[in-house]
């Protein structure tokens, strides 16, 4: 369907990026890959950032974020370490303080750890200069949002547009791709609606097509449902799922165990730290089990008013 | 990437049309003063160029400069010394007279008007033509034979014998202590705009008329000065000097002696002054420009603030410092560029519609235009690099926690 990934795939049903390696056997798909190579070098980014080099997408070794306040240095993450390979659905649990979105911002690569290592797909970014980071947040990551943070009296279009265009790409593929995406998220009809016109669900889909302009490796979604009722949430839960049945890594950081439950793997902090990191086995939207939902192990961390969220989300699903 | 960027800054301006509009004013203010101060200038210089060109660009008057401190009778001119000019120089000379002009009452029956006569020779018509309406123009007959005929425009018949057409009526008038009568042979009707109205003088009250300069000027008296018209324009020059050196040598005197005042000359001292004139009074003006950027950076910087979380997104999307720095330059420079569009058509209109209601051809010069928006543009830019790398400068996760 689109030509930016002509002969990369066989499977082209939802024009949806897919990376799957040994589809580029064939004859085209080299001529692809060529083609595709001497744009990138053209385009003049750099190659550890255009090419997915390793099959651990996320590496941390003894991260430490230290928070320096002034008068006292508050330690925000005490030696991570953790991998999460290219193709997992990981969710990133804790309370608010617990050092999640710490991370985040670490893993997203909008801030720099105090010490230690962050690999991204093969690169160390910890030591990277604020440019380099914006490359790299460009090509590997595609942000979503709990506030969707959409850019207003921008047409979803342009909204989707917006990292390409970061990515240089010319007017004609970036319209095309953000049309397709905005397909893929079934809002094709909306492409010209601007944000204020758009349910937060559909808010959220925008984000997430956006988040995916650039075939980013790394889905980041920071409490991605936080703004939205359940029905939207098991919607918003359900395209990240076919997501990574596509191929891609989602890393979702969220405090509902419904949201976890959607996920493979949960990782779950507290004061900095990763206190358990267990796979899951990802709630099916169709079956209706009373019981487990979202295989809570924590079930003391959510508060009363989460509770309520909690059997609602379940309600929907069931 | 400029495309985009230049669509964002509309649509932010766009979003704010008040507070864009009372940003541009100071921009459209400036830009509009040193327009119209620059084309009123040029205007101004086009007309006098056209009021030189009216009274003859070629012309200029030969006599012995003021510094001469021993001026001899010799120094001045006799109607031969003319005529040898006349004959050495031939074709290159248009048209010479001995510049006679004199002021007398003239008296029609109980009408008395006052009078300006100038002396001229039969085609002074050449070089300053006039529009005949009635009658003849003065005649080489009149010339040699001293007739006492006259040439006058129809605003100084109609003050001294009450009619326009006034052919072969006849007037006293009193001419260095002899009080003769004069015939009126032709009579033309004047065609001045306003402005040479203006800067010539129009006569409403006295009239005019041309006569035989040999009756204002005798044989064997001195003059003071030549007046000549050369032939071209573009050789001028250097045929005056030649002049100059000619008559300097058979009054054996240095060419330095001599001063030759050319109306091209003081067409070119008008035009520097004014230029001067309008480059100062712009410059000044220039200074609105000053404060119209101050005011963009203000609002700039309003607006980098209000659009810090825009500022974290587009970041986290992959925009680098660079990206964001264009992108408010952008619109900052567009906000003034468009400022100065504004400036642009406002001063130009006033100057032209000015022009129009003065009736004057108003001249706004499209390299002025071009250099107004190029530099409003660069105030913006100028002014807009502060808040831009205020912008640009904004940390990614504080920038997105902004609400």
């Amino acid at each position: 369907m689109g030509f930016w990934n002509r002969g990369r795939t066989e499977d082209l049903g939802g024009g949806w990026p897919q990376r799957k390696v040994e589809a580029r056997e064939n004859g085209a798909g080299k001529l692809w890959d060529m083609w595709r190579k001497s744009l990138k070098k053209a385009l003049k980014f750099p190659e550890y950032i255009t090419e997915n080099v390793s099959e651990e997408l996320i590496r941390l070794e003894d991260l430490v974020k230290v928070y320096d306040t002034g008068a006292l240095k508050v330690l925000g993450l005490k030696r991570i370490n953790l991998t999460i390979h290219r193709g997992e659905f990981v969710a990133i649990m804790g309370q608010s303080g617990s050092g999640k979105s710490t991370l985040m911002n670490i893993l997203g690569c909008l801030d720099r750890p105090s010490m230690g290592h962050y690999y991204l797909d093969g690169v160390d970014v910890a030591a990277m200069n604020p440019d380099e980071l914006s490359l790299i947040r460009n090509r590997k990551i595609g942000f979503v949002f709990q506030s969707f943070n959409l850019i207003s009296r921008t047409s979803a279009l342009k909204n989707v547009e917006l990292p390409m265009t970061y990515a240089k790409r010319n007017k004609r593929f970036r319209e095309q791709r953000a049309r397709v995406l905005l397909e893929r998220v079934g809002l094709g009809k909306r492409a010209e609606h601007m944000p204020n016109e758009l349910s937060g669900g559909q808010r959220q889909r925008v984000a997430i097509a956006r988040a995916l302009a650039n075939e980013p490796p790394l889905l980041l979604a920071d409490e991605p449902t936080g703004n939205l009722d359940t029905a939207a949430s098991v919607e918003i839960m359900e395209l990240f799922s076919q997501l990574h049945k596509e191929g891609t890594t989602v890393v979702v950081v969220t405090h509902e165990e419904e949201i976890a439950a959607f996920t493979e793997r949960i990782i779950r902090f507290r004061d900095g730290e990763i206190v358990s990191d267990k796979p899951n086995v990802p709630r099916e939207p169709e079956p209706c089990g009373g019981e487990g939902f979202g295989a809570s192990e924590e079930g003391e961390a959510i508060g009363d008013t989460d509770s309520d969220r909690q059997k609602a989300l379940g309600d929907r699903l069931c | 990437m400029l495309i985009e960027n230049m669509k964002m800054a509309f649509s932010a301006i766009r979003a704010n049309k008040m507070r864009s509009f009372l940003t541009m004013l100071g921009i459209i203010i400036g830009i509009g003063s040193v327009i119209s101060i620059v084309s009123i200038g040029d205007t101004m210089r086009s007309m006098f160029e056209g009021l030189y060109r009216e009274i003859g660009v070629t012309q200029a008057y030969l006599f012995i400069g003021y510094w001469v401190d021993d001026v001899r009778q010799s120094d001045y001119f006799t109607l031969d010394e003319m005529e040898r000019v006349k004959e050495v120089f031939g074709d290159q000379i248009a048209y010479i007279d001995s510049n006679a002009y004199t002021s007398a009452d003239a008296v029609s029956g109980r009408t008395t008007v006052k009078f300006g006569f100038t002396g001229i020779d039969y085609n002074y018509q050449d070089v300053q033509p006039v529009n005949m309406v009635y009658g003849r123009y003065l005649n080489e007959g009149d010339v040699l034979g001293r007739r006492k005929n006259v040439v006058m425009d129809t605003t100084s018949t109609m003050n001294l014998f009450g009619v326009e057409n006034a052919v072969g009526k006849t007037f006293r008038t009193t001419i260095y202590g002899t009080t003769e009568e004069y015939t009126v042979v032709g009579i033309y009707r004047k065609q001045l705009n306003p402005f040479q109205a203006m800067m010539m003088g129009a006569n409403t009250e006295g009239g005019e008329a041309y006569l035989p300069y040999t009756i204002l000027t005798w044989p064997n008296d001195y003059f003071y000065a030549l007046r000549i018209f050369a032939r071209d324009e573009n050789t001028m020059d250097e045929f005056y000097n030649h002049v100059k050196a000619f008559v300097a040598k058979n009054k054996g005197r240095q060419p330095e002696d001599f001063r030759l005042n050319s109306a091209k000359d003081e067409m070119g001292q008008m035009d520097s002054i004014m230029g001067g004139l309008a480059t100062a009074v712009g410059g000044i003006a220039a200074i609105s420009l000053l404060v119209g950027g101050i005011g963009i950076m203000n609002i700039m910087l309003v607006s980098v603030t209000e659009r810090t979380r825009e500022i974290g997104i587009r970041k986290s999307l992959g925009a680098r410092t660079k990206d964001i720095m264009i992108q408010f330059l952008t619109e900052s420079a567009i906000l003034s560029a468009c400022g100065g569009v504004v400036g642009i058509l406002l001063g130009g209109g006033l100057v032209v519609v000015g022009g129009a209601l003065l009736g004057v051809q108003a001249i706004v010069r499209p390299g002025v235009v071009v250099l107004a928006v190029g530099f409003s543009a660069m105030v913006g830019i100028f002014f807009g690099i502060y808040p831009a790398s205020k912008a640009a400068k904004k940390d990614p996760i504080e920038a997105l926690r902004y609400e």
